[in-house]
């Protein structure tokens, strides 16, 4: 969910009544809230009603988005792929009801405070490797995450049992393409590179897991070769 | 010779030592109690009773004053009151415990109760009363269920189709059984989580609502078993039939709990 508020069309859409409700994140496409669903932690993800959109495509689209985010979470959780279980889906007004993971960290957080922090940065390259081994089984499911970002990745507690659990597939579909799985790494490089400086060797350490850990890697990567010289100021051949 | 305060000192008396009288040493009374008696005040006049000074007098008087023990009797009633609270506690939390309620958040007038029996001897004729529909709540096979929040994830959903009317089955009860099943087949739902002719446990679901309210007692009437906690059900739960029903994958038992690979797949069966 790209981060920063941008309400452009005003929504009338009230918050689901759950106790303790308190919202999280308002991001561009869906507001996040936590709250107790029947007796558990959950979170609420509301695709709320766009009204820059013609409304035909804005109900198809969020309604859409709402079942792939819903399938996707269920193909990762069959392939052994931590992620939050699906509780509820509420297709009137797109709504999915998610496992909470209390008190855990977002990736970002993590590798952000042990740079600060100055500790030892060997977990840190173990971490890397964990999302490398984590994207490959993803990847080899045939499932594109389509936003991978450090902020979409979530540490159990406690932070160092590196117990990864990956969140928001709304931009997920379905795809054997060495091209698709190519961009859904080199969005990943391309934020991972941006929010931590100096982790050049980090993303190496990742990617050199992933090619190890997956079956299909070679094509990918090579895909991804030629993906980073594509876009402004760069090689047009290839 | 009286003294100057107007007092006599009897000089010529013999003194003994509890009739020697005094003035004190000033030094305030050492009892616990804080002595009020005014002959244990330092620099009072009194009977004067050795070095002891003050502390002699509240010693003497202590059998008095000093903290009795309870009388014999008063531990047999602290008992006894603590046998009957805890007695009462009991009872109160197995009956809280007996049939377990929860609301419905998204739907506040709605609330949920799961009633559980053991020992069912009528299974044949409450199946044939739940296919009329004349029992008002939905008849389930406790050995499939794994945790009351497998029933309150289905429940709601089941509430919330027949809020918008979009249900997949005729009746409530019919479709709270039918979303339990991982498939949309409904005949196979109906016979795999609803009650069969042999079961010897029942799981009976009530829902209530400002239309409709449900008498509990007549329900339990109707079961010829015995009502028992919902802290019962592992006992009755068959984890591997649970586990060949809903097909959960090797990879997925690592990742999390039998219940979190169930709610799954009940949650997103209609899109996957």
């Amino acid at each position: 969910m790209a981060g920063g508020g941008g309400e452009a069309g005003a929504c009338a859409v009230s918050p689901p009544p759950l106790r303790g409700l308190q919202l999280v994140q308002q991001g561009a496409e869906a507001r996040l809230y936590r709250g107790q669903f029947l007796g558990r932690a959950a979170v609420v993800k509301l695709r709320f009603p766009k009204r820059y959109r013609h409304p035909a495509l804005e109900e198809r689209l969020s309604r859409r988005r709402t079942a792939q985010e819903a399938r996707s979470l269920l193909r990762c959780r069959r392939a052994g792929i931590s992620a939050p279980v699906v509780y509820f889906v509420d297709y009137v007004s797109n709504c999915i009801y998610l496992e909470d993971i209390v008190e855990s960290t977002t990736v970002r957080d993590y590798i952000t405070s042990i740079q600060q922090s100055g500790k030892d940065t060997s977990n840190l390259f173990l971490l890397a490797e964990k999302i490398g081994e984590v994207l490959a089984r993803m990847h080899d499911e045939d499932l594109i995450h389509g936003d991978l970002t450090t902020s979409n990745m979530l540490l159990r507690p406690p932070g160092e049992e590196l117990d990864l659990v990956l969140i928001d597939f709304g931009l997920s579909f379905m795809s054997g393409l060495p091209e698709d799985k190519g961009v859904d790494l080199y969005v990943l490089e391309k934020a991972f590179l941006s929010t931590h400086p100096n982790t050049d060797t980090l993303f190496e350490a990742l990617l050199k897991k992933y090619s190890t850990t997956s079956k299909k890697s070679s094509l990918v990567i090579k895909k991804l070769d030629e993906v980073r010289l594509r876009g402004r100021k760069r090689s047009m051949v290839g | 010779e009286t003294l100057a305060l107007g007092r006599r000192l009897p000089a010529d008396k013999p003194i003994a030592p509890q009739a020697a009288w005094g003035r004190h040493d000033g030094a305030p009374c050492r009892c616990w109690k804080g002595c009020r008696d005014p002959a244990s005040r330092g620099g009072s006049w009194g009977p004067l009773s050795g070095a002891g000074g003050a502390l002699e007098h509240c010693r003497a008087t202590s059998a008095q004053t000093r903290l009795q023990p309870p009388a014999a009797w008063s531990s047999g009633v602290f008992w006894g009151l603590a046998i009957l609270y805890w007695f009462k506690a009991n009872s109160l939390f197995r009956y809280k415990m007996q049939h377990f309620t929860h609301q419905l958040e998204l739907f506040p007038d709605c609330s949920v109760t799961l009633v559980l029996f053991n020992d069912v001897k009528n299974s044949v004729a409450l199946r044939k009363k739940a296919m009329e529909g004349s029992i008002e709540g939905a008849l389930i096979n406790p050995a499939m269920i794994v945790d009351p929040f497998q029933i309150l994830v289905a429940t709601n959903k089941a509430v919330h189709l027949h809020r918008i009317g979009k249900m997949k089955t005729r009746t409530l009860n019919a479709e709270i059984i039918f979303n339990l099943s991982p498939n949309n087949n409904i005949s196979d739902a109906l016979k795999k989580f609803g009650i069969s002719d042999n079961d010897s446990a029942v799981l009976i679901v009530l829902i209530e609502d400002k239309e409709k309210t449900v008498n509990l007692e007549s329900i339990i009437s109707q079961v010829e078993g015995h009502q028992v906690s919902l802290a019962e059900l592992h006992k009755i739960t068959d984890i591997a039939k649970v586990k060949k029903m809903y097909r959960l994958t090797p990879q997925e038992e690592k990742i999390g709990t039998l219940l979190d690979g169930i709610i799954c797949r009940m949650s997103t069966k209609d899109i996957a």
